[in-house]
């Protein structure tokens, strides 16, 4: 019974976002301006481009109420019927939830509606993916299926593919799976080793290989591979290129191991996918061929940004659930709320949620619009601040519980094992900080070129100038780059933080330029310089997000925006003196930097792969 | 035994004066004019540096190839500061003579505690110093202290000595033995007559008896020492050295113990304190051991094991592990050898063969062009301790410029970041650190192994053996230029249209495949 009423409302609803899709795309029509620069390049060279992040993105009443009549019945079953502590120990999900999650079209969600998706705007889906963050099983399921699995065929499929695999695929019958990790490549594409080979009648390719790791590897019935082939290039040499492939499990010869037995997420599933001998007809040759590549690129680039508010969804459970804990626990006739160190954890907890929360919607709202600007510095930021947040969030959490935070029977433990995969999976963080300084550095570097050439030739008036603006920036000068003031986009109330990030910016133009002109293309190599780059845009970016958020608040008169303003500035301050610690150690000669020493220990440890230090206890006489 | 008429302060000084002589060939019993110390101070420093440089040079050549400082030549270093520091004391001591004299009047009253007069004591004294300033003829005496030749008295005391060492029957000669021997030294000789001179000959007799790095002998040894006799009671004995000869003695020990990397112990500090007091040489030669021991100890970031394994087959193992610092690479025992007797040399017919490779090797011999030969070279030597081993690397010339690969990074290989900027500007002059380092390439070693013989048909099994891993080796032509002595480095060769001259009883030879495949079934 409850199960045909939610069908019937889910049916009004997709009528409802249909016709909101319709309103947003013809709105997209409408507005057909040139793409805008991306945010976060421009930071790198100094500047904030306003329109892109001021105002906050809002999404209209209609839309709003529609989210929110869809969220409900999400929301009330994923706390109602779904047993976390069930699917964690049985190491599946229970078909009858996967049955459920089908009706509820959550496998669907951002499939456009003509092929029977529910067509969700990117904040939409953010939106909902904040309560499927409730259980991380279920979130990576869902994930691997609609973010990466079936992408492919939305971003790169043709039409008939689209409309063969696509509406199947929204109704969950058939289950996704992206297939690119192997044994011997992780990130290196080079060195893929599934071939696919064109067969005698060229109808067909011969598709051999193996897949590691692969989510919903043993439910999928559709598949994403990418495979080496044969490609011949313009000037007639033979090359292996990648190539996507949409392969059913029908097409013979896909077998799949036992699932892996996994830390966290132990609910989803996980093996070894085999092809052999998979015979793939050519229409089935996902984007071009050779164009594996790209298209593999885009797909992972597109699916980071809703990790932000998959987190925040789970931090802001666990801020009721370890509240509750601290406000009734008492030790010493005082409740644990009333202990500094307990209070500092909760605002702690606060901070992030708000920040990853304000990122996550400025992303997608940045997304949503028309003109589908990359946002892929954007969303790996959001990715790389997001894990980190929650990992650090729930083990805080852990501490407020005490011992009861490590047993198992109580969630605590297992949203600790849970959150720990969002620091690797997606690309790991560090894979991820070297694509966002990567990225900018280059935006950067092909606009400075022709300053820097003219300072490395010693032009003189280049020269003068620099040296002048250094020296300006050295006796302290005041930075403003139109954030504050009278109709700023900053409301007054955050308008010191606005002045720390506008500071911050300005000085990581700066030394953004001095790194260029330092290392030049060389800076791939300077890891560690990268790293910090990308610390510093990643606090520049969740300032700009909370900033632009808490304006928003206090102006339009939400619900508690002192409450945000606080977290605002308390984030912008930390964020602030961070980042000028991080910029100063990118200074030439810093005391700060110990690279080179931190080099030299793990060179001398490496070499003899082993700690090199005597026991303490040695002696020499 | 003229020196026993001699007497007082005149007879003391004379005595150091002799001690000291050490480096110079003159008659210790001259009377040294007031200006002659300086030169014989010089004379003497330069003798002690020489035999310090000398000795230098000897380690160098047996560990210079695997590269690690050596230790003991630094410490030997020290062991020459002794030396050279003591003879500043020689002027000195000549400068205090007068003083001496009269102060050794109120002293011998004075010193309280005294056990003996000092007088009587002087006659041993200058017994034993006159043979050491005998038998140090040579420069070298503080390093190996060669028998001392004592005249007359001692010299019987010594074939007693010799008797003591002897009645340990021959073969089984061990520490219990040594042990017993010095031993019986103090039971049967209650005054310790002619100790030092036993101490010497137990000195050079303890490699014999395998004790030479037993802590617990040469502290059985330092025992024989009498104790508290040698200790300097008033401050000019402490000025001057006191009882030279058992000092010096002394100081042989330690010596000794240091060129065996005996660490002393608290029990040998407490034995030399007894002997001859904190203030004197074996003293400051044990804390500057004490010192210098810890410090240098474990300097070698390449230590070699003292003891090294007697199997041909794990030795070789050892040295081709000392040589390749890849943790990651393989050793592979291609050949066993066929009968190992007891002596441990293997039949000649089929010697071991032991080869290492890393994985990079192996990868870097995949991708040879096989349109250039590789090279087996060597034999090279490497000393591990005493023990010279030899080995062959299978190397390749360094491709000339024109052919090499510029490596470059293919434009889809990163799924994740861009492995490359495009700029057109690189690392600027002043973060560039590489200004002043000046690299010598070479050409690729593909393989080392160490063979019980080195002849061809030895070698190339270990090639056809390396093919198993190495497929592609199978397509290379293989050149064996094995030198018929070892250890020269072959100069680089510059390809096949230069060939090297062939060395003495080398075997130049380039061999298709197929006659490979047959040498190494024969």
């Amino acid at each position: 019974m409850a199960v045909s009423v939610l069908v019937s409302r889910r049916a009004v609803l997709v009528r409802a976002s249909r016709a909101l899709v319709a309103f947003a795309t013809s709105r997209r029509l409408l507005r057909t301006s040139p793409p805008s620069r991306a945010f976060a390049k421009e930071l790198f060279l100094g500047k904030i481009e306003k329109k892109e992040v001021f105002p906050f993105p809002e999404v209209s009443q209609d839309e709003l109420n529609d989210i929110n009549q869809f969220v409900g019945p999400v929301e009330k079953f994923f706390t109602e019927e779904v047993d976390s502590k069930r699917i964690d120990r049985e190491g599946r999900i229970p078909d009858e939830t996967l049955d459920k999650l089908k009706s509820l079209g959550l496998f669907g969600m951002q499939v456009p509606e003509e092929y029977g998706g529910l067509g969700f705007s990117n904040t939409m889906y953010a939106r909902l993916g904040e309560i499927v963050g409730l259980d991380a099983s279920i979130a990576v399921t869902l994930a691997a299926h609609q973010a990466i699995g079936l992408k492919g065929i939305i971003l790169a499929g043709n039409k008939e593919q689209k409309a063969k695999y696509l509406p199947r695929l929204a109704s969950g019958e058939h289950i996704a799976a992206f297939c690119l990790t192997e044994p011997s490549s992780g990130s290196d594409a080079a060195s893929i080793k599934s071939r696919a080979t064109l067969s005698e009648d060229k109808k067909h390719y011969i598709l051999n290989g193996s897949k590691v790791w692969i989510t919903n590897g043993g439910l999928a019935n559709i598949f994403t591979v990418f495979a080496k082939t044969e490609v011949v290039d313009s000037d007639g040499s033979v090359k292996d290129k990648i190539t996507a492939f949409i392969v059913e499990r029908d097409f013979g010869g896909v077998t799949h191991g036992k699932p892996e037995d996994k830390l966290g997420i132990r609910g989803s599933n996980t093996c070894e996918v085999h092809f052999e001998n998979t015979r793939v007809p050519i229409e089935n040759v996902l984007g071009e061929v050779g164009g594996g590549f790209k298209v593999a690129m885009n797909i992972l680039n597109s699916g980071r940004f809703s990790m932000g508010s998959t987190v925040a969804g789970m931090l802001k459970k666990l801020i009721e659930m370890t509240a509750a804990y601290a406000c009734t626990r008492k030790q010493f006739n005082k409740n644990l709320s009333e202990f500094g160190l307990i209070q500092e954890k909760f605002a702690l907890m606060a901070q992030k949620a708000y920040v990853m929360e304000s990122m996550a919607y400025l992303t997608a709202g940045m997304l949503d619009q028309p003109g589908f600007p990359d946002c892929s510095i954007e969303a790996a930021m959001v990715k790389v601040f997001s894990s980190e947040g929650a990992w650090q969030c729930v083990s805080e959490a852990l501490q407020i519980l005490g011992g009861s935070g490590y047993m198992r029977d109580y969630p605590y433990e297992r949203l600790l094992r849970d959150s720990r995969i969002l620091l690797i999976f997606e690309g790991t963080n560090e894979i991820l900080r070297m694509y966002i300084a990567l990225t900018g550095l280059q935006h950067a570097g092909r606009i400075l070129t022709a300053r820097i050439n003219e300072l490395k030739r010693g032009n003189v008036t280049t020269v003068i100038e620099t040296v002048g603006r250094r020296l300006r920036d050295s006796l302290g000068r005041t930075v403003d780059l139109g954030l504050t003031g009278k109709l700023g986009a900053v409301h007054p109330s955050v308008a010191d933080s606005a002045n720390k990030l506008e500071e911050n910016v300005y000085y990581f133009g700066r030394t953004v330029e001095t790194l260029l002109l330092r290392f030049g293309k060389t800076i791939v190599e300077e890891q560690m310089v990268l790293k910090r780059v990308a610390n510093i845009l990643i606090n520049l970016y969740g300032m700009t997000a909370v900033l632009s958020r808490a304006s928003r608040s206090i102006r339009v008169g939400i619900r508690n925006h002192d409450h945000e303003v606080l977290l605002a500035n308390i984030f912008c301050a930390e964020a602030y003196y961070q980042n000028l610690f991080t910029l100063s150690q990118l200074d030439k000669y810093s005391p700060e930097n110990l690279d080179e020493q931190i080099k030299k220990v793990s060179q001398q440890v490496l070499e003899k792969q082993a700690y090199i230090c005597a026991h303490p206890l040695d002696r020499t006489s | 035994m003229r020196q026993l008429k001699l007497r007082g302060v005149k007879a003391l000084s004379r005595s150091h004066t002799a001690s000291w002589e050490l480096g110079r060939n003159s008659n210790p019993r001259q009377s040294v004019s007031p200006k002659e110390p300086r030169i014989l101070t010089a004379s003497l420093r330069a003798a002690a540096l020489s035999s310090c440089w000398k000795h230098n040079n000897e380690e160098d050549k047996v560990s210079g190839r695997l590269g690690e400082p050596d230790l003991k030549s630094e410490i030997k270093g020290t062991g020459g500061c002794l030396t050279s520091s003591s003879m500043s004391w020689a002027q000195a001591l000549l400068l205090a003579r007068g003083i001496s004299r009269g102060w050794r009047g109120i002293c011998g009253a004075t010193v309280m505690g005294a056990p003996f007069p000092q007088v009587p004591l002087q006659a041993p004294r200058g017994l034993h110093c006159s043979a050491a300033a005998t038998a140090a003829g040579s420069s070298d005496s503080w390093l190996a202290p060669p028998p001392p030749e004592p005249q007359k008295g001692p010299t019987k005391a010594l074939a007693f000595h010799e008797e003591l060492f002897q009645r340990a029957p021959e073969g089984t000669r061990d520490k219990a033995d040594f042990v017993r021997a010095v031993q019986n030294f103090g039971q049967h000789n209650v005054h310790k007559r002619g100790h030092v001179d036993f101490i010497y000959l137990a000195l050079r007799k303890m490699r014999e008896f395998g004790v030479e790095r037993d802590l617990a002998v040469y502290n059985l040894l330092l025992d024989v020492f009498p104790k508290e006799v040698f200790r300097p009671r008033s401050i000019f004995q402490r000025m001057f050295i006191h009882y030279p000869r058992q000092q010096e003695c002394g100081v042989a020990v330690l010596e000794q113990m240091e060129n065996h990397g005996v660490m002393p112990n608290k029990e040998t500090e407490f034995l030399l304190l007894q002997i001859f007091g904190r203030k004197s040489y074996p003293m400051l030669k044990f804390v500057r051991m004490k010192l210098w021991f810890s410090r240098f100890k474990n300097i070698n970031p390449f230590p070699v094991p003292r003891d090294l394994p007697r199997d041909p087959v794990d030795l070789a193992k050892l040295g081709l592990r000392h040589m390749e610092p890849n943790l990651n690479a393989t050793v592979t025992i291609y050949q066993m050898p066929s009968s190992t007797d007891s002596t441990g040399a293997a039949d000649p017919a089929e010697p071991h063969i032991v080869g290492i490779q890393t994985p990079d090797q192996q990868a870097a011999l995949a991708h040879h062009n096989p349109a250039r030969p590789v090279f087996v070279e060597g034999p090279f030597s490497l000393w591990l301790r005493n023990k010279c081993v030899y080995y062959h690397i299978l190397r390749a010339d360094l491709l000339p410029p024109e052919e090499r690969e510029v490596e470059e990074i293919p434009e889809e290989w990163n799924l994740y970041y861009p492995m490359q900027l495009h700029l057109d500007y690189g690392r600027s002059g002043w973060d560039d650190y590489e200004f002043d380092v000046h690299k010598v390439e070479e050409g690729p070693v593909f393989a080392i192994c160490m063979a019980g013989a080195h002849d061809q048909a030895t070698l190339a099994k270990w090639i056809q053996g390396l093919q198993e891993t190495n497929p592609a080796l199978a397509q290379i032509p293989v050149v064996f230029r094995l030198a018929g002595s070892t250890g020269e480095l072959l100069a680089p060769s510059s390809g096949l249209e230069e060939p090297s001259p062939p060395p003495p009883e080398g075997q130049e030879e380039e061999e298709d495949d197929q006659q490979r495949q047959h040498q190494g079934q024969s």
